[in-house]
């Protein structure tokens, strides 16, 4: 036993893949710790909030300024409402309302908001414009006005009798370190359609879902190891019995067989552990299969023959004379059977089929909900990207777990 | 790899071979000449049949209280829910009401004219209203009560008898102006042939698939498979002479592919593969904003379209818990968090509940200047009001007496479910904050997304007790509104209506609603109409049979100019409302598209 | 020759049982399902009515014609006597169509995007699986990992990473559908070029998935022939190393072979979610529109069509192998 440990941890494949499986369920167990707080709580008013450092504005204004005197900011700040393109669109507009552009230079900022101010007319219509395009310009011009003229902010706080008192005068060379404000918030993969922290309730989807998967999975493997081993074992009629079954679940494939079964059972039932027992019935059938055949292969060894002399029961020649023979199988088809599991959940959700929403966050409702908020069409790949990554590390060091033990197990194999 | 394409291409010209070739002459839909629809038809077209009820074709056959869609069929009058217009279609000028409001006299248009070069005559809009009561379709069912008859004068001109009460009261004028945008006129020598082929069989007639159709509109079928349908306009349309439009509409072709999702249609939708989408897009104004899409709306900012309705969370009267507990149902509406559920499910496409309270009025100023805006501001709740709730209900003596967290009544943990239709995206985002409030005030909610088809049947029988709080839109604009709406939410004469497409989906009863349901159609004195309104609105924000969750355009209405421009906004002076080009008044947008560029 | 024919006889038997429960189960297991579509179709047809008793004639009418009114015994033999003339019966959600129409308009596209999907992804798989095996080190090294993690990217996320990439920020590919959306089905050239153009992303999210998982497999086997007794042997022979590897990777094919045919047996129901985010017009979100819309008669015929092929696929199998693989007739006749 000792001494297959150590083979197991010089395979370098299984050490890569578990060490990555460790990795993910210490997040999952010390992120919380740091982070307390219900995961489905809704804290952004808004959708898809950027992943970012969010810093209270309010705060930031009663926070200690230093000055900066940096040589940029002036033209950066400019660069944020006046990109390139604006440059060339609002000579393009000039040009629309034939106003004459010759000797206008792109890059003489001043000549260009002069003529600019002096020739837009927001209720022009310009012959062949879309409204899209006047759209543009009606914004671009507002962002123009707003941008100032680099002057003094003063800001000021309406107290609750109405009277205004001023609170800050904010220059341009004014900055906040920080760490000085009181309210910051790191968002690392952004919020997501409800305004939940993506972070946040990844790590808790993650956790549901490997329980999911190892529910499932052991349900699997129990089913499929013991229709397995009375099949391959006591053979005969019994065998065909079982195997009959077990051909009646692959011709109805386990996916239909599993969507079909979610649908009857209905939302307001399926919680994830129900979700996950579900998966587990369908999925049974390659275990037993292979376990069938592992058992024949064994069922007339010596040992096993010797132990049906002496009277042994079947019980007991099963458990002691042909199950640690094909543990190490066992094992590895348990290992797959829960990254199948978790991938089920996936598209199970991903289909409006998983397990009901208002408890716990999956993986694959948060991926549901996504494309449901058509995440991945308006760019907001935080939402949907990091849970694609998830299920896929899951399941990536679960099979390199695996591929790691079937060296250890098949000596043929190893490297 | 030779191999490889080889097989590809085999396996493609497999297919096109067994696909069903169109008899169609055009392959390809010039671009320049064709106008593509999203978020409309949904599944294979299965009839043109306008005196039906199995009619899959959302292009061609929807009739529609906020104004019907005429390309193939078209109404006496179009309706315009941004000033509650009715501008003439078939009709010639305006219809004339008697002075007891019991006889409407309309003219048609002497231009009007069928497909096959009839005249639309009086007897064609006698017969269309007769096969109706016959055959019990949505015209004989929705207006059977509210018309008597109707009878020609001439051959273009018809008297519309109302249906009078006992005392000689018409039942309800305000349904009767619906008719008129809202019916599609079938030809009469077109529905005799119907029936003859069909025997009579009212079931078979309503299933007709109607190949051999007559229309007056400007388009007529060219194509459809499971895959796109596409319409093609009729260059004999009547409609081109001075009394009408005075000319064609622009596009030739008017397409709709069919798409399998939301998703699909978005995509779509931005790729340019559609001019005009009638679709919730989540943050539209990224797609200008963020990607320089030339995708705009009708109004630049936020809520970028007209809102005239209020998807609403109805409560289940069938559960006693609900009927009997006021407290709980004021409890929930009032911790519902609603700026969230406008802010991330509308993605603030909606006014917020702040900018225009809660009432029975959809946002709109006309019907908000209709009721006493400070006689209900007590009751107008704003949500998440989570510690007024849970005061409520500690008051109400309902309380989480076993320490589990959720709140008993009798000894039994409440628990509800919380229902809309599954791929009704912002309703079910909506449906989850709900859910949410419930787990702040320990009242257990559980949300349910079942397939539309399902919930229609649920949430139409009057019996049911399988769902508890459901949602479902009460209708936005037409002729008849607010009245219609404000029945929709409070007339105890619609509870155990079977198969109740009409209102009152919760089966709520309350005498004296019922009461000013009935008064309004027939006063007509502003003062006493404000006066019955804010009265069925302080009923309503007290008894909480149900609650609003958002306003919400009747109709969605963006717009990619990649090929097309002009398309109706605010503003522009021409009085066209966002209805999607086609719906209502809104259809005349199509006759002052121009190509960009 | 009379093992065969026990054998054979054996395996037809259980074959035939099999189908029989196969389509009882095909049958029962839809209508398992809570709702009612009859009301459903009831309800879309009745919109609108305000009478009782003419929603509940119209009700009855379709009990009639859908037979859902007879005990569910009969229904079954009703639905067997139709499946021999062909009739799969109308469908619900999608009524009047006929279910053979539906099927017949759909299936064509999801042979013809997963067939060629299926043998590419498998042709390649195996191709790197067995290049890995005979080169090792490090060709293998990179090879295995990276198999490993495409074959383990869900292909929901496959699909969707391709469209974003290639469909929405490249725009090299079209989005979604099966042919271009100004269009109209005819025999034209400009016609199949974008029924081609359309099916790269959904085939390559399929063909990608699998290759990872092939290449493992093979690269298995291959390792495990290589090593074989008999390898040494022919080695030790002296065999050209080419033939070796020759024999090597035959037999290493043949496990790979039944992993093919199951693969194209369960085509159907296998890239349900790439024909979804694609809106490809397959079977398979055929099948998934028919389960969501409580259309009995649709599921019924989409999960038969499955049930059969993968039936039939086994079948074919077993009788190949016991032809071929001498190993297997050994034990078929033991």
């Amino acid at each position: 036993m000792k001494n297959t440990l150590r083979q197991i941890f010089h395979s370098s494949k299984f050490v890569v893949g578990f060490l990555i499986f460790v990795g993910l369920l210490a997040v999952i167990f010390i992120y919380p710790v740091f982070h307390p707080g219900n995961p489905l709580d809704m804290i952004g008013v808004g959708t898809f909030a950027k992943p970012g450092t969010y810093v209270s504005l309010y705060d930031s204004v009663t926070t200690q300024t230093q000055v900066l005197k940096l040589p940029e900011a002036a033209d950066k700040r400019l660069a944020k409402v006046l990109s390139d393109e604006d440059r060339v669109k609002i000579v393009n507009y000039l040009t629309a309302i034939e106003v004459d552009v010759e000797g206008l230079d792109y890059s003489d900022t001043d000549a260009l908001l002069e003529a600019w101010r002096a020739n837009y007319d927001e209720s022009l219509k310009p012959k062949g414009m879309t409204k899209a395009e006047r759209n543009y310009y009606k914004r671009l011009n507002n962002s123009l006005n707003s941008m100032g003229s680099q002057g003094e902010m003063i800001v000021t706080e309406k107290d609750p009798s109405g009277e205004e008192k001023q609170m800050a005068v904010i220059g341009t060379e004014d900055y906040v370190n920080v760490k000085d404000v009181a309210n910051t918030k790191n968002l690392v993969f952004g919020t997501d359609n409800f305004g939940r922290d993506v972070l946040k309730e990844l790590v808790s989807a993650a956790k549901t879902s490997i329980q999911i998967g190892l529910i499932a999975g052991t349900v699997a493997t129990f089913i499929g190891l013991l229709l397995g081993l009375l099949s391959g074992y006591v053979g005969g009629l019994l065998d065909d019995i079982i195997m009959f079954i077990t051909n009646i679940f692959t011709v109805i494939p386990s996916f239909v067989l599993l969507i079909l079964i979610s649908y009857s059972i209905g939302q307001d039932k399926r919680g994830a552990p129900v979700v996950a027992l579900v998966i587990g019935l369908t999925s049974w059938t390659w275990t037993a299969r292979s376990v069938r055949s592992q058992v024949i292969s064994l069922r007339n060894r010596d040992h096993v023959n010797l132990s049906r002399l002496s009277g042994h029961s079947l019980g007991r020649i099963l458990l002691t004379d042909i199950l640690p023979y094909i543990a190490s199988y066992v094992v590895m088809a348990f290992i797959l059977q829960v990254s199948s599991g978790i991938l089920a959940e996936a598209q199970l959700s991903l289909l409006g089929l998983g397990p009901k929403t208002t408890e716990v966050p999956t993986l694959g409702l948060m991926m549901n909900w996504a494309m449901l908020y058509s995440a991945h069409l308006n760019g907001s790949w935080w939402a949907y990207f990091p849970v694609i990554f998830t299920i896929t590390l899951i399941s990536f060091s679960l099979n390199l777990m695996n591929t790691g033990l079937d060296q250890v197990f098949n000596p043929t194999l190893r490297d | 790899m030779k191999k490889l394409i080889a097989l590809v291409l085999s396996s493609a010209m497999v297919l096109t071979g067994a696909l069903s070739v169109s008899a169609a002459e055009v392959t390809e839909l010039p671009r320049e000449e064709t106008l593509y629809f999203g978020g409309q038809q949904w599944g294979t077209v299965n009839s043109y049949n306008p005196i039906g009820t199995n009619q899959n074709n959302a292009m061609a056959t929807t009739a529609q209280l906020l104004g019907s869609r005429t390309l193939m069929f078209e109404t006496l009058y179009m309706y315009n829910f941004l000033d509650g217009s009715l501008t003439p279609l078939l009709a010639d000028g305006d219809y004339s009401w008697n002075d007891d409001l019991t006889e409407l006299t309309i003219k048609l248009k002497d231009a009007a004219k069928w497909s096959d070069g009839t005249d639309v005559t009086s007897q064609d809009v006698i017969r269309t209203f007769d096969i109706g009561v016959e055959i019990g379709n949505n015209t004989g069912t929705g207006y059977g009560a509210y018309i008597d008859s109707i009878e020609a004068v001439d051959d273009k001109t018809f008297v519309i008898k109302a249906a009078v009460t006992e005392d000689g009261n018409p039942v309800n004028p305000l349904k009767v102006n619906d008719f008129l945008g809202g019916v599609f006129i079938a030809q009469a020598a077109w529905i005799d042939a119907v029936v003859e082929r069909n025997g009579g069989d009212a079931t078979a007639i309503l299933n007709d698939a109607a190949e051999d159709v007559v229309w007056s509109g400007p388009y007529t079928k060219y194509f459809d498979d499971d895959q796109k349908v596409v319409l093609v306009r009729d260059d004999n349309y009547w409609g081109q002479d001075a009394s009408m439009w005075g000319k064609l509409p622009v596009p030739k072709y008017i397409a709709h592919a069919i798409y399998a999702d939301n998703a699909a249609t978005e995509v779509a939708f931005k790729a340019g593969e559609i001019d005009v989408d009638q679709q919730f897009l989540p943050n539209i104004q990224n797609t200008w904003l963020e990607e320089g899409l030339p995708i705009s709306t009708y109004m630049e900012e936020a809520p970028y379209g007209v809102c005239l309705t209020m998807p609403t969370a109805w409560y289940n009267m069938n559960n006693p818990i609900l009927a009997e507990n006021t407290a709980l149902r004021k409890a929930i509406a009032i911790a519902v968090d609603y700026d969230t559920i406008i802010a991330n499910a509308m993605t603030n496409q909606s006014p917020s509940f702040a900018d225009v309270p809660r009432s029975l009025m959809n946002p709109t100023e006309g019907e908000q200047a209709l009721y006493d805006h400070d006689a209900v501001a007590d009751l107008q709740f704003a949500g998440n009001d989570i510690d007024g709730a849970n005061a409520l209900l500690d008051e109400a003596g309902i309380l989480d007496s076993d320490g589990d967290g959720w709140r008993e009544i009798d000894g039994n943990k409440i628990s509800l479910n919380a229902v809309c239709p599954n791929g009704w995206t912002d309703w079910m985002a909506a449906m989850e904050v709900v859910a949410a409030a419930g787990k702040n005030i320990g009242v257990e909610i559980t949300t349910l997304f079942p397939e539309w088809d399902t919930v229609q049947t649920v949430f139409t029988n009057p019996n049911q007790t399988e769902y508890d709080i459901f949602m479902w839109s009460p209708d936005g604009a037409g002729p008849s509104m607010p009245w219609g709406r404000i029945r929709q939410f409070l007339d105890g004469d619609l509870v155990g209506i079977e198969n109740n497409w009409t209102g009152n989906w919760g089966q709520y009863s309350n005498e004296r609603a019922t009461e000013i349901v009935q008064q309004i159609p027939l006063t007509s004195d502003p003062e006493e109409l404000k006066a019955l309104y804010t009265e069925a609105i302080q009923i309503y924000l007290t008894e909480v049979p149900s609650f609003s969750l958002m306003y919400r355009p009747a109709v969605f209405h963006a717009v990619n100019e990649s090929v097309w421009t002009n398309f109706p906004e605010d503003g522009d002076g021409r009085n066209i409302p966002p209805a999607d080009c086609t719906d209502g008044y809104g259809i005349a947008a199509l006759y002052d598209l121009e190509l960009v560029g | 020759m009379k093992g065969y024919r026990k054998y054979f006889g054996k395996k037809i038997i259980w074959f035939l049982i099999t189908l029989v429960v196969a389509v009882l189960l095909n049958f029962i297991l839809p209508r398992l399902m809570p709702n009612d579509p009859v009301a459903a179709i009831t309800g879309k047809m009745a919109q609108g009515l305000t009478d009782a008793s003419a929603a509940q004639r119209i009700y009855e009418k379709y009990q009639e014609e859908f037979g859902t009114n007879k005990p569910i015994i009969q229904q079954f033999f009703i639905f067997v006597k139709n499946l021999f003339h062909g009739d799969l019966g109308t469908s619900f959600s999608q009524y009047p169509r006929k279910v053979s129409d539906i099927i017949s308009s759909s299936i064509l596209w999801t042979i013809a995007l997963q067939f060629p999907a299926i043998i590419v992804g498998w042709l390649l798989g195996n191709l790197l699986g067995a290049l890995a095996a005979y080169i090792r080190k490090g060709f293998d090294k990179v090879l295995l990992p990276v198999s490993l993690f495409l074959s383990n990217i869900p292909a929901f996320g496959m699909a969707v990473m391709l469209l974003v990439l290639f469909a929405v920020k490249l725009k090299i590919a079209p989005t979604s559908g099966g042919y271009n959306f100004d269009m109209i089905p005819n025999f034209s050239w400009r016609f199949v070029k974008s029924v081609i153009s359309h099916y790269q992303l959904p085939f390559w999210s399929i063909v990608l998935v699998s290759i990872g998982g092939q290449a493992v497999g093979m690269r298995s086997m291959s390792i495990y022939e290589l090593n074989a007794d008999y390898v040494k042997y022919a080695r030790f022979l002296g065999i050209k190393d080419r033939k070796i590897v020759g024999y090597v990777f035959r037999n290493a094919m043949l496990p790979q072979i039944t992993g093919l045919a199951m693969s194209i047996g369960t085509m159907v129901g296998g890239a349900l979610v790439a024909e979804i985010i694609f809106s490809y017009p397959g079977l398979g979100s055929t099948m998934f529109s028919a389960i969501s819309g409580g259309d009995y008669p649709l599921i019924s015929a989409t999960t038969l069509i499955i049930t059969l092929m993968v039936l039939v696929i086994s079948f074919l199998l077993d009788i190949i192998y016991g032809f071929i693989d001498p190993r297997v007739k050994a034990a078929q006749f033991d």
